[in-house]
């Protein structure tokens, strides 16, 4: 299952999905954001972008590449658009494998590959202004704007 | 004349001070043609020109590809999903 999802992500669901009788092992990746501080400010949330329907069809190609590479019974790519709050979940991969090794390499792999190749954008809402990670562009008075 | 739908995101979108745009072309275009005429309609973009990718109708393109009438092309920043 290949999904950008406005709402809260459901984990347990997505987890359980994966159980099958010919696999015998199942690995996630659970990216859940994290709120920084710096001396004087701390990030209050995230929020989500991304360019649809080009963002679910990388997500989907990332899992054709899994297919390729790697023996695995299940694949599932979920990434959250919108405010993300600190300590929520904002992307999970799960992979299920009929053995350990694809499993954990797999879902690696759909990590790297979502931040390489993924249409989408994330920026921090800090207490004094925003910033788009990747571009350091934004409103943050200690931030060094491109001119 | 006619017209190519140009999306922006994330802090292109910010330095542009718009999500979508139109770039008028003639005929067929490559898209370092269209980047010039974006770059002259939102010169806050220039500064960013190194770290932008771009793509044609949902793929990644290269800036001698070609770019028709009708087409969609989306400016993107470097990406940060995750």
């Amino acid at each position: 299952m290949f999904q950008i999802l406005e709402e809260p992500i459901d984990v347990k669901a997505l987890i359980a999905d994966a159980f099958h009788p010919d696999c015998g092992a199942v690995a996630s990746f659970i990216g859940t954001t994290r709120a920084d501080e710096s001396a004087d400010a701390r990030v209050e949330y995230l929020e989500y972008e991304a360019y649809r329907p080009m963002a679910d069809k990388k997500l989907e190609e990332i899992g054709e590449e899994i297919r390729e590479r790697w023996e695995v019974g299940y694949v599932a790519i979920v990434h959250r658009t919108g405010r993300v709050d600190p300590g929520e979940p904002s992307v999970v991969i799960v992979v299920a494998a009929p053995r350990r090794g694809p499993a954990f390499e797999a879902s690696r792999y759909a990590i790297e590959r979502i931040k390489k190749i993924a249409p989408i954008w994330k920026r921090e809402v800090w207490s004094d202004g925003y910033v788009w990670v990747g571009s350091q562009v934004g409103t943050r008075v200690s931030e060094k704007p491109v001119t | 004349m006619s017209n190519v739908k140009v999306l922006l995101f994330g802090a292109a979108a910010d330095r542009a001070g718009t999500r979508q745009t139109k770039v008028p072309i003639n005929h067929v275009a490559t898209l370092g043609e269209l980047w010039s005429a974006l770059a002259d309609q939102h010169p806050r973009l220039v500064p960013m020109r190194e770290t932008l990718a771009f793509a044609v109708n949902g793929e990644y393109a290269r800036m001698e590809d070609t770019v028709s009438p009708g087409d969609e092309v989306a400016v993107l920043p470097p990406v940060s999903g995750g």
